[in-house]
């Protein structure tokens, strides 16, 4: 846990300690072996005849030996069943709480979404059914198209999203809708957490399976911390702040300030920017609103535009950190940069290969929930010592008269232009 | 907070128990109070029963306090001159927002920069 941040919800995370559980259980165990030994001694014996009978007559023999017996059962036949509840328990606490994170990020939708609906229209039961919409993966047995295939079901649900966003929130400007569908997706998410880990909780109950339950709760601090992400999302996206993973927006929207911008793909916007005699094609998704646009086909539409003649394309975005490493920590690489499920990523690898443009990547470490929420001071800071960087690489990479692109990847909300 | 709560009520639990095994072994080596063992029997069970009851019943509690995580600057500055103000995030801001004339010279201010610090607390 990062030190000196202060989250009570960070803490819940680790908050589920099964060794004190175990501990605990153990201590009760050998407690009532003990007590249950001496009800047994008390009933069958003279008063103080003590813990371990020490008679030679029959009946101390007896009560020692089912005394041992009872010892050795508890231990040996009831300890899986013990083991089970111990960690059936911790789940059960999860669920509990899972399912709190999810009512209340439905509550927080619900809330966000009645600013923008028309009065006396009850929107509750269109969001709630609505939390359950999912999306069916292309197969992929015969991949040949598949990103196509991919692209255009993402499409058909961007669309669904932004029907029904404009249904029930139908006073909701551009951006507005577009945080709005951010919204649900956060709900989105911690429903689906939610309804798998109860899944799991009713399976391992009905099948009494203790290898259910430790699997379960092994991953629980993770998969509570996932939630825990998507429900601090939830806030921020409400209140319209920008989030971590607007870095690369941050970045192209710095570096293309004060210039004109035009729209060049479906919520892309770009402008073109001197630095040092380099032609720079800026592009970002179009804010304030939570959007991420289609980066990859405007990366493709500018280059086929130009016929392939520019000299490097150089890709900012948020980058997964390992635990350890430092928020904030800018480091350079090769490769697409872009976290999307396949198409756009692809798009740019492709039209970038067809043309043998390199491809540079700079991103900036954060974890997810740092990526989800507001953004810290450090990726603020980042953010200069990227555009630093992507001059410094310009004016050593390329030659005066080049063309070259500078693609800030990221959800833009909060952030304009 | 929860992270100090629930170890408190699991040292108590333990603590409990803890009781109720001297009070056990206490009635069967020491001879004198040998005559009250059945009452020391049923202290015993009881700190057991509280003992499981507290540890049971603390961990339930998972009510979280709402409070404020995060301190969320707005940075206004402006195009014409280097005037840098801060204030605290106010819904409907966004960075390269313009926010009206220039306080210094004839420029328009805009946002800087949005960002959070964390609030430190004990
Ligand atoms: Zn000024």
């Amino acid at each position: 846990m990062p030190r000196g941040s202060g989250k009570p919800q960070k803490l819940a995370a680790i908050s589920y300690i099964p060794w004190l559980g175990d501990f605990k259980l153990e201590i009760n165990i050998s407690t009532i072996s003990i007590l249950l030994n001496i009800v047994v001694v008390n009933m069958v014996n003279p008063v103080g005849q003590g813990l371990f009978p020490t008679g030679n007559d029959l009946s101390s023999i007896i009560l020692n030996i089912l005394w041992v017996v009872f010892f050795f059962s508890m231990i040996l036949l009831f300890n899986q069943r013990l083991q089970i509840w111990t960690y059936q328990r911790n789940v059960e606490k999860a669920t509990i709480k899972l399912q709190m994170l999810a009512d209340k990020s439905r509550e927080e939708a619900l809330k966000s979404v009645q600013k923008y609906a028309q009065e006396n229209i009850d929107i509750r039961s269109q969001v709630t059914s609505f939390l359950d919409f999912f999306t069916i993966e292309p197969v992929d047995r015969d991949p040949f198209g598949v990103l196509n295939r991919l692209e255009h079901l993402l499409d058909n649900r961007r669309d669904r999203f932004k029907a029904f966003v404009a249904q029930i929130a139908p006073k909701a400007g551009k951006a507005e809708a577009a945080n709005t569908e951010d919204i649900l997706e956060a709900a989105m998410a911690l429903n689906f957490i939610f309804k798998v880990v109860r899944h799991y909780l009713i399976l391992g109950k009905k099948t009494k399976s203790l290898m259910i339950f430790v699997q379960l709760d092994m991953q629980l601090p993770l998969i509570m911390k996932m939630a825990e992400a998507y429900f601090n999302a939830q806030k921020t996206f409400s209140a319209g702040k920008p989030i971590g993973d607007g870095l690369g927006p941050l970045v192209a929207s710095k570096l293309m300030f004060g210039q004109p911008k035009r729209v060049i793909a479906e919520d892309i916007v770009c402008s073109e920017v001197d630095i040092s005699n380099r032609k720079a094609y800026v592009l970002k998704a179009e804010g304030p609103g939570g959007l991420l646009g289609k980066p990859g086909e405007a990366v493709k539409r500018l280059v086929e535009d130009m016929g392939g003649k520019v000299a490097r394309i150089f890709m900012v975005d948020a980058s997964s950190k390992l635990e350890g490493e430092n928020t904030g920590e800018v480091v350079e690489g090769v490769g697409a940069a872009i976290g999307d499920p396949g198409p756009e990523k692809y798009k740019i690898e492709e039209v970038a290969t067809k043309y043998k443009i390199p491809l540079d990547a700079i991103v900036c470490k954060m974890d997810l929930e740092e990526a989800l929420t507001t953004m810290k001071k450090e990726i603020v800071e980042a953010s200069e010592i990227i555009i630093e960087k992507i001059k410094k690489a310009i004016v050593e990479r390329t030659k005066e008269g080049d063309v070259v692109i500078i693609a800030g990847i990221g959800n833009t909300i909060g952030i304009g232009q | 907070m929860q992270r100090d709560r629930k170890p408190k009520f699991a040292i108590i639990s333990i603590l409990l128990t803890f009781g109720a095994f001297i009070l056990f072994v206490l009635a069967t080596i020491v001879d004198p109070l040998s005559t009250y063992s059945n009452i020391l029997m049923v202290a015993g069970l009881a700190l057991l029963a509280a003992s499981w009851g507290v540890y049971f019943i603390g961990g339930r509690s998972l009510q979280r306090a709402e409070v404020a995580t995060e301190n969320v600057i707005t940075v206004i500055g402006c195009k014409g001159c280097d005037i840098r103000e801060e204030r605290p995030f106010s819904e409907g801001d966004y960075v390269f927002k313009e926010v009206g004339p220039c306080k210094k010279c004839a420029g328009t201010s805009y946002i800087r920069a949005i960002y959070a610090i964390p609030i430190k607390k004990d």
